[in-house]
């Protein structure tokens, strides 16, 4: 809600008014202080599941990671079943058996160089995709789409959810982030945002959108990063690092989280 | 504190002391006026041949008072643009004097005005300036639209919130601790347009004063300051026409007299016309975008101790896409007061304030739709009491009551808040006292205390948190009183005057706020969201010493003021990273608190009289917060800090038809926060920050021209043209700077620079019959 009020903004004042410019400029480059990267996902499919360890990089260095291949890497759960990550190539380590339950709370703990990373997270309960909605609304003489993803709420306070949409095998990679702060225990009515103009929903296209349960830290997580990014006239907080669920000042996120995916082809009526 | 108390004690004792003195004294009381349009005026300097120790200057509605022995006086009266006017007074017994000053047909003025050349010298008023609206009509502006907000933004201390922007930051304090009076009425967001224009039609309004933290006692509520708007009160002689015709928008207004000389009426009214272009395009056809406002006044004299005044103003923004996506918001403000003389020495002002600031934001699309809808309420009752003791006695003292409702962001719709939000409701309270204590010919000292209270109402859940969770929920019952906070704001201002054309100006204020806007945006935005006091909310404080030194030269043509300033703020809010306060159920669970400190050097040299005018102003400062659970708790600067900020505005007045204007600005970026690293998560480039706002925009710099042709045909009819080219030679300024992957290769990091305009050229004409 609050970036389609952003975008329209932006979209507004800044089209019709006047032209604004945008110019690629350098800026000096700052002391970046190397951190570790955590990238752990546990779904309620089987595993194994994949936990990722790898270097922050500064600034004007190219996007390449260095991987971390010198750690050892535990995943436990309030059962008391304990897994020790194999160590595939590449910075990626796998689980061996563990497996992803509703409601089951994960220990993370990563020892690496002398230096010990914990984090935990509860594995949230399903709620089932029951369906998506294509909604249609006309603007300035076209016709615009956007998907509404069906599902129930449940009656208790807390849930959050991520969905992931990929238009025509196209991932959008915008942060769609719901929680029940509003609507809590009722079908979902949102619209999923597309505020990618280059990846529009078209008629004709193929849509399938990715549901994911997701914990509340994990929530946290990806609504500072949408916060962030739409700094234009009336938005855009102070950047930070986004507050993660990882003790011992590593950056990523520890997630627990379910996963379901439909699509849907536009048609025309 | 107590000290202080006591010590403000000790000086109203030195004033009751001299109330015994004079007896014997009679008084002399009236309203000065323009003679020509019969509106009062405000700040005429009375002065006496006779007693070179007596300066008497007329308050907000003309109105002054002199306790004097009996005898034979020459009085002078003066204003800035007027004659002088001399008359002779035997005084036997009480008289009312009624006086009636001619404008001069005079050259130019300097929008930043005194009320008398040496005004600056005698008046212990720290850090206050005020605007003329005639002389702010040949300030350049953008668009054309001549605008006290963007004027005040010139002057040294006071920065703009950007680019365009109609929000300003005081002395290193927020957009929200300034208190922005219309005719007294609050206004809770004073732009339209996303900030690109003010509130304040200029044709309807008379003057703007800021006063920038060293409020005399009678004003209260913000931290960093008052900026005092007031209308026109229309011509009581006569009918007359104003108007302006520009590319986005148009102005209209007219004044003239319901009975003459007894009562008048001002209407005034301002609309964009954007949208009627983009409804003619195909492309931006379903676009909405426009505002409107409406201010409207008009006074009546009951008798010649009674007068009434109403005053109202409307104002309304709409931005939208067709059916599918709307916001609109809009201030509402209505005032009526009361002035009575109660007897020669005492005059009262009553009060009866309304303000209502709501927005809206809608949603439609298919089967979903919602609307947002976020709403304050003020309910402000308000006594003002002059008391002209003395010649060098003048106390003012009163009470004010309001009664705060605050709705924040209400979901109706399809979508909905999980647990029904109610408004809150809040009483704030204060009693004041101040006395203006003219020592001698050298010393004047103005000094006070108010005392103000927020007790927070019933009708809403309180919880009181502690490290994050819940520790107890109050449930007041309506009408049921929770937590009352009371706190003493004492203030004082002096000036010592050196010598004929040096004064030194000394000062501190404690200034106390219960109203707190919670934003994070990068321009004032209308989904801000204020929230009053509560029980984890406490009154936001800020205590300003200044010292300042005022010279004038060349016979008062010259004007220097040089001002020191350092404040510290208690109970600052900001909220947690990843807060989303608009949908949260309790905005409090998010809340964090700290403290703030500025400190700064202010310049400003001004030339007043003369065919070339202007000022120059200039302002070293710092600004910095600190708050527990930002930036580790460590200090760092706010986005207002800027080091250097620099304003030059010059007016040349090449005859009778022309006018030449100028306005070049230059100020040191605002701190911002640019990534040092980035990481990857999920296939998507996310970025690493080390410490807040220690990076730096680029510096801000732009020129702006504007000419003006008047062409006085006859006596009464006015038409002007004004030609203004906005930032002249297109200097591309900064308004964000953002990193992103970049497109051609998504293996480097580009750094896009966003400027919002290069020129910006504009024709406005104005007319007058």
């Amino acid at each position: 809600m609050i970036m389609y009020f952003k975008i329209a903004k932006y979209f507004l004042f800044l089209s019709i008014l006047f032209t604004s410019c945008d110019k690629i400029i350098t800026l000096p480059v700052e002391a970046n202080e190397q951190k570790i990267v955590i990238e752990a996902n546990i779904t309620d499919q089987p595993g194994p599941y994949l936990v990722k360890l790898t270097k922050s990089v500064g600034i004007s260095e190219a996007n390449v990671y260095p991987f971390i291949d010198n750690a050892l890497v535990i995943i436990a759960d309030n059962l008391g079943n304990k897994d020790t990550l194999i160590n595939t190539n590449g910075g990626i380590y796998k689980t061996r058996s563990l497996l992803g339950i509703y409601g089951r709370t994960y220990f993370l703990e990563v020892k690496v160089n002398g230096n010990t990373y914990t984090a935990q997270s509860t594995m949230p309960n399903k709620v089932n995709l029951d369906n998506l909605r294509v909604n249609t609304f006309p603007i300035n003489g076209e016709t615009r789409y956007n998907i509404i993803p069906v599902y129930q709420d449940p009656i208790a306070l807390g849930n959050s959810y991520r969905f992931i949409q990929k238009i025509n095998d196209t991932i959008d990679n915008n942060y769609n982030i719901f929680n029940d702060n509003l609507n809590n225990g009722k079908i979902n009515q949102r619209p999923l945002n597309n505020r990618n103009e280059d990846l529009t929903v078209k008629l004709n296209d193929s849509v399938a959108v990715e549901m994911q349960c997701i914990s509340p830290s994990a929530y946290t997580y990806f609504y500072t990063l949408t916060q962030q990014s739409g700094a234009g006239p009336g938005g855009g907080t102070v950047p930070s690092n986004p507050p993660n669920n990882i003790t011992g000042g590593a950056l990523g996120l520890f997630s627990t989280h379910t996963t379901q995916t439909k699509a849907i082809k536009i048609l025309g009526n | 504190m107590y000290r202080k108390a006591i010590l403000l004690l000790f000086f109203g004792m030195l004033g009751a002391a001299q109330l015994i003195q004079a007896q014997d004294n009679t008084t002399v009381n009236g309203t000065v006026k323009d003679k020509l349009t019969g509106e009062t005026i405000i700040g005429a300097v009375i002065k006496i041949e006779q007693l070179p120790n007596v300066v008497v200057t007329s308050n907000e509605y003309g109105f002054y008072a002199i306790s004097l022995p009996k005898g034979k006086y020459d009085f002078k009266i003066s204003f800035v643009g007027f004659e002088e006017k001399r008359i002779a007074v035997d005084l036997n017994g009480p008289l009312n004097l009624p006086v009636f000053l001619e404008s001069k047909n005079q050259l130019a003025e300097v929008v930043v005005e005194s009320k008398r050349k040496d005004d600056n010298l005698i008046k212990a008023q720290v850090g206050t300036e005020t605007l003329n609206m005639k002389s702010i009509s040949k300030v350049p502006v953008i668009f054309g639209e001549k605008d006290v907000l963007k004027t005040i933004q010139l002057l040294p201390g006071v920065k703009s919130a950007g680019e365009g922007n109609s929000g300003f930051y005081v002395r290193g304090g927020a957009a929200d601790q300034n208190l922005i009076l219309l005719d007294e009425a609050p206004v809770y967001n004073a732009s339209h347009l996303l900030g690109f224009f003010s509130t304040f039609n200029s044709d309807a309004i008379k003057d703007a004063t800021i006063i920038k933290g060293n409020a005399p006692a009678q004003y209260g509520g913000r931290l960093s300051s008052v900026l005092d708007v007031k209308m026109k009160e229309g011509n009581n002689k006569n009918y007359t026409v104003n108007g302006g015709l520009g590319l986005i928008s148009s102005r209209l207004s007219i004044e003239g007299p319901i009975q003459e000389d007894k009562s008048s009426f001002i209407i005034s009214g301002r609309r964009t016309y954007a949208d009627v272009i983009l409804k003619a395009t195909e492309k931006f056809k379903d676009n909405i975008l426009y505002f409107y406002d409406l201010n409207a006044k008009a006074n009546y004299k009951i008798n010649d101790k009674n007068r009434i005044y109403f005053s109202g103003y409307f104002g309304k923004d709409e931005l939208g896409l067709g059916s599918s996506f709307g916001i609109n918001w809009g201030n509402k403000t209505g005032t009526v007061r009361w002035n009575r003389i109660i007897n020669n020495k005492l005059f009262l002002n009553t009060s009866f304030i309304y303000s209502d600031y709501s927005y809206n934001v809608g949603l439609k699309n298919g089967e979903t739709n919602f609307n947002v809808n976020s709403n304050i309420k003020d309910v402000n009752l308000k006594q003002d009491y002059t008391f002209y003791l003395n010649p060098k006695n003048t106390i003012r003292y009163g009470f004010n009551s309001i009664l705060h409702t605050i709705t924040p962001s209400v979901f109706s719709g399809t979508v909905n808040n999980n647990i029904n939000k109610v408004g809150r409701n809040g009483l704030e309270n204060a009693i004041y006292f101040n006395n203006n204590y003219k020592a001698n010919q050298k010393l004047t000292l103005d000094y006070g205390l108010r005392v103000s209270a927020y007790s927070l109402m019933g009708g809403d859940v309180y919880n009181i948190y502690k490290e994050n969770s819940i520790t107890e929920s109050i449930a007041l019952k309506k009408n049921e009183f929770g937590k009352t906070y009371i706190n003493l704001e004492p203030r004082f201002t002096s000036n010592y005057r050196i010598n004929d054309v040096s004064s030194i100006k000394l000062a501190y204020a404690r200034n106390v706020q219960h109203l707190h806007l919670l934003s994070n945006a990068t321009a004032a935005s209308p989904s801000d969201q204020w929230i009053g006091n509560s029980y984890n909310i406490k009154p936001e404080l800020a205590d300003q010493a200044s010292i300042g030194f005022a010279r004038n030269f060349k016979d008062n043509t010259y004007e220097l003021g040089a001002e020191l300033y350092y404040k510290f703020m208690q109970n600052q809010l900001d909220y947690k990273d990843g807060a989303n306060i608009i949908t949260i159920a309790d905005v409090e669970s998010a809340l964090l608190y700290g403290v703030g400190r500025a400190y700064g050097f202010e310049l400003l040299a001004k030339k007043k009289f003369g065919l070339l005018s202007g000022w120059i102003s200039y302002t070293l400062s710092k600004t910095e917060r600190k708050i527990n659970g930002i930036n580790g708790g460590n200090w760092y600067n706010a986005k207002q800090d800027r080091t250097h900020d620099i304003s030059i505005v010059t007016i040349l007045e090449l005859n009778q038809k022309w006018t030449l204007s100028g306005v070049f600005v230059y100020n040191t970026g605002d701190a911002v926060t640019f990534p040092t690293g980035k990481y990857n998560i999920g296939n998507q480039t996310i970025f690493q920050y080390a410490s807040r706002n220690t990076n730096r925009m680029p510096n801000y710099h732009r020129l702006d021209v504007s000419v003006t042709y008047e062409n006085k045909t006859k006596k009464k009819n006015v038409g002007s043209w004004n030609f203004s080219l906005y930032n002249v030679y297109g200097r591309e300024n900064a308004y964000r700077i953002a990193f992103q992957d970049d497109p051609l290769d998504n293996t480097k990091t580009q750094i896009v620079r966003t400027a919002l305009f290069k020129w910006v050229p504009s024709v406005t004409y104005n007319f007058k019959f």
